[in-house]
């Protein structure tokens, strides 16, 4: 009886065979030319904030320094509990969101000094340091079709409007509990639709599935599509300009150059920029490292 | 007129959260959200048993295409369901479709398709030759052969598949939250995106149960129907599956 | 029917050829998580199969609680596992081996116990071992049923490393998130055919291992 003996011997064959195939697939690292830690960057899985990591992770690169961009994944939550765990070092992220995220119950505000004043402090809890905010900006938007009547978020009152959001957005009092709340918009929908925050909303919108949405306001379809952007008369958007932010711990390695450049970077991006961006890779179907090497090159920030 | 959707309490104990009558009554409440995962799991299921178990039976029944149903159910068991599903909403929102019906519906109906017609044509198949032969020779018609005999050896496979597919289907269902729906998914939905850990766990124990009830119920209604001596035989008679 | 315009076609091919660095990457890391999710399945399936097999009584609790934790939505499961293992490739990879679970001691306790008892006291009578007896009798005849079960638990576990995209660790299910984000065809297009594509691939590869250390089961067999 020989056989079954083969069959043993062929079936650890077998799995060395793919052990080794398995262990051939390894990665290279570059060196770089900034002597400091790796840079550990990730952007949040969605396309704006993706080409935002893209542009700050190549523009670092680019001046030398060993940056590693993550896959991007996750939201803000996982963005910041990275930073806590220690498995990001940067990340890129609006300043009103951090308010909500790090301090729920803090007061609100369209001011974007007044709510950095708040998250400074709750970021340098976590051991990171929050940089300049720049003066681009993706604010919350309550969206509606070209041929609405309603032009203000109060003129929603008694429209009975199909409302639409991401889960995230129902719990939120800046967001569906602030429009709905009788003391700040008291607005009553008629029924309401969860939806994956993205261009999904847009697609929703225009085929009448809802009559307002929740969404962002550097969104390409929104112009493309002829859509409105509803003023926030009461003021309960909160600022969301970008910031990055990094730990403090790497901060220091590097010294004033890595803040320095950072900061740079950072005034030099505008709600204009963000909104190209966005038509690039969301209506021109372009990939987000391909859009940011453009951008950066254009800037004759590439050296 | 529903007024908007109240809150969802931050982080409450997931043991007082399904305890509490609120979450299981209103639109929003679990009552409503199994009403509406139920049905779609059972058109679901109907439209997938109709359409596999008489195809299936044929097609072994006269011995046609055996090359093809392996190659077929590998393949749509490869298929990543999520994908499926998400593909088809852009396109049934721009020919004015909506979310639902169409993209859950098909995407579930692919899981759904595979066990019943591997399961009812390979039961069909390995039925015992001797007791067709004794049909034909006691002059049954071809059509009565495969009705008395054929099905009702192949019975207790059959259902057997139905049974696999039910569960998957049902335990495939909470997709469809993600995709404009609702039904029982919501609750994983919700409590990913607000960060609620005890509703992603409520949510979950309740797909889970539901399934693990489908499963339950399946398995009763196998052992009630079929005589023990027909799922003796259709056992001894199909053990390779 | 609109099903695609001209500037967002169905498949885009210069995106093929752009992007073929990221999808080789997809590709490859799709197949890692596969394997890594169905190797750690398997020896922890062995493991139940064997406790399942010495201990008749332990079948039931271990057949359920398989069962139990293939109905839980992996959205959930992937989600929960978040907060402890961070956005990493353990939290992928546990709840894709739990899945298949169920597949593989299903058919790891089928196989052992498609041995029939007339064999094993005929190893005993030729004076075997207990472990010559497992390894050379009871394995080599239930490997049919074990490599059935390992190319379900395969195939399967590659259609769910796509919903692993959600946590940045799909392989080509990040293809399809990115393209159901965008809603650009093209990626997602890619994706779900190259993981299907995938599937069949390693689902012909197990079945020709399976031949080669099986040659003697052809002949019992009739068809695949």
């Amino acid at each position: 009886m020989n056989r079954p003996v083969l069959t043993m011997k062929k079936l650890i064959a077998l799995l060395l065979a793919f052990a080794f195939v398995f262990a051939a697939c390894g990665d290279g690292d570059g060196d770089a030319a900034v002597d400091g830690p790796t840079i550990r960057l990730r952007g949040q899985d969605f396309s704006e904030a993706v080409t935002i990591a893209e542009v700050y992770g190549q523009y670092l690169q680019a001046k030398g320094y060993d940056v590693e961009i993550l896959t991007p994944a996750g939201f803000r939550t996982e963005a910041i509990d990275g930073l806590r765990n220690g498995e990001l070092d940067l990340i890129v992220d609006y300043i009103g969101g951090s308010l909500t995220a790090l301090a729920p119950d803090a007061a609100s505000s369209s001011n974007p000094d007044e709510v950095v004043s708040v998250i400074g402090p709750a970021y340098e809890e976590i051991g990171a340091t929050l940089l300049d905010y720049s003066p681009a900006v993706d604010g919350d938007a309550l969206v509606v079709r070209g041929d609405s009547t309603a032009s203000t978020i109060s003129d929603l009152a008694d429209l009975g409007y199909v409302f639409g959001s991401s889960a995230q957005c129902f719990e939120r009092p800046q967001c569906f509990l602030g429009y709905t709340d009788p003391a700040i918009y008291g607005i009553t929908f008629s029924d309401t639709v969860t939806i994956d925050f993205g261009p999904l909303l847009g697609e929703a919108l225009a085929a009448g599935e809802v009559d307002a949405v929740v969404w962002n306001t550097t969104a390409p379809q929104i112009g493309e599509q002829g859509f409105k952007v509803l003023e926030d008369d009461q003021g309960l958007h909160p600022a969301q300009n970008i910031a990055p932010i990094i730990m403090t711990a790497v901060l220091d390695e590097y010294g004033d150059q890595l803040r320095d450049d950072l900061n740079e970077l950072s005034a030099l991006i505008t709600t204009a920029d963000l909104l190209a961006w966005n038509t690039e890779t969301d209506i021109a179907k372009r990939e987000s490292d391909d859009v940011a090497a453009e951008w950066l090159e254009t800037k004759g920030l590439t050296s | 007129m529903v007024v908007g959707q109240a809150a969802v309490p931050r982080d409450i104990g997931i043991l007082e959260w399904l305890f509490d009558s609120q979450s299981w009554t209103g639109a929003n409440g679990i009552v409503a959200s199994l009403t509406d995962t139920v049905i779609l799991c059972t058109i679901v299921m109907a439209v997938a048993i109709v359409t596999m178990v008489p195809l299936a039976a044929w097609l072994a029944h006269t011995r046609r295409g055996e090359v093809s149903v392996s190659w077929m159910v590998t393949l749509s068991r490869a298929i990543p369901t999520f994908a499926v599903a998400g593909l088809l909403v852009p396109i049934s929102l721009r020919n004015g479709w909506g979310f639902e019906p169409w993209p859950i519906f098909i995407a579930l109906l692919l899981l759904a398709l595979p066990p019943i017609f591997l399961n009812t044509y390979t039961a069909i198949k390995q039925v015992d030759p001797g007791a067709v032969d004794a049909a034909r020779a006691m002059g049954y018609s071809p059509a009565n052969v495969l009705f008395r005999v054929e099905l009702a050896l192949a019975a207790s496979v059959i259902l057997a598949g139905v049974r696999v597919a039910a569960v998957t289907v049902v335990a495939t269902e909470p997709i469809r939250a993600f995709l404009g729906g609702d039904g029982l998914g919501r609750y994983v939905r919700d409590g990913l995106g607000q960060n609620n850990d005890s509703l992603v766990i409520a949510g979950a124990a309740l797909v889970a149960g539901l399934a693990g009830l489908t499963a339950l119920s399946f398995r009763t209604i196998e052992r009630v129907a079929l005589p023990e001596g027909v799922r003796r035989v259709a056992r001894t008679a199909t053990r390779q599956e | 029917m609109i099903l695609a315009q001209a500037s967002n076609p169905l498949v885009r091919w210069e995106y093929f050829i752009d992007e073929w660095d990221q999808i080789q990457r997809a590709l490859i890391e799709h197949m890692e998580l596969t394997v890594y999710a169905v190797l750690l399945g398997f020896v922890v399936s062995a493991g139940l199969a064997a406790i399942a097999l010495r201990f008749r009584w332990m079948l039931a609790p271990i057949n359920g609680f398989t069962a139990f934790l293939y109905t839980i939505p992996s959205v959930a499961l992937f989600g929960l596992l978040v907060p402890y293992f961070g956005l990493s490739r353990t939290t992928a990879v546990l709840p894709l081996a739990a899945y298949t679970l169920l597949i593989l001691v299903t058919n790891i306790v089928a196989g052992f116990n498609s041995v029939s008892p007339e064999v094993r006291e005929a190893a005993a009578g030729m004076g075997m071992t207990p472990f010559r007896r497992l390894t050379q009798v009871e394995l080599p005849l239930a490997l049919p049923y074990i490599i059935a079960g390992l190319r379900l638990a395969v195939v399967s576990t590659v259609g769910l490393v796509t919903v692993a995209a959600i946590i940045g660790q799909g392989g080509l299910g990040r293809l399809i998130l990115d393209g159901l984000r965008r809603t650009f065809w093209t990626p997602m297009t890619i994706g779900a055919s190259l993981s299907i594509l995938l599937a069949v691939l390693l689902d012909g590869l197990i079945l020709l291992a399976g031949r080669w250390a099986t040659p003697w089961a052809e002949r019992q067999r009739g068809s695949p």
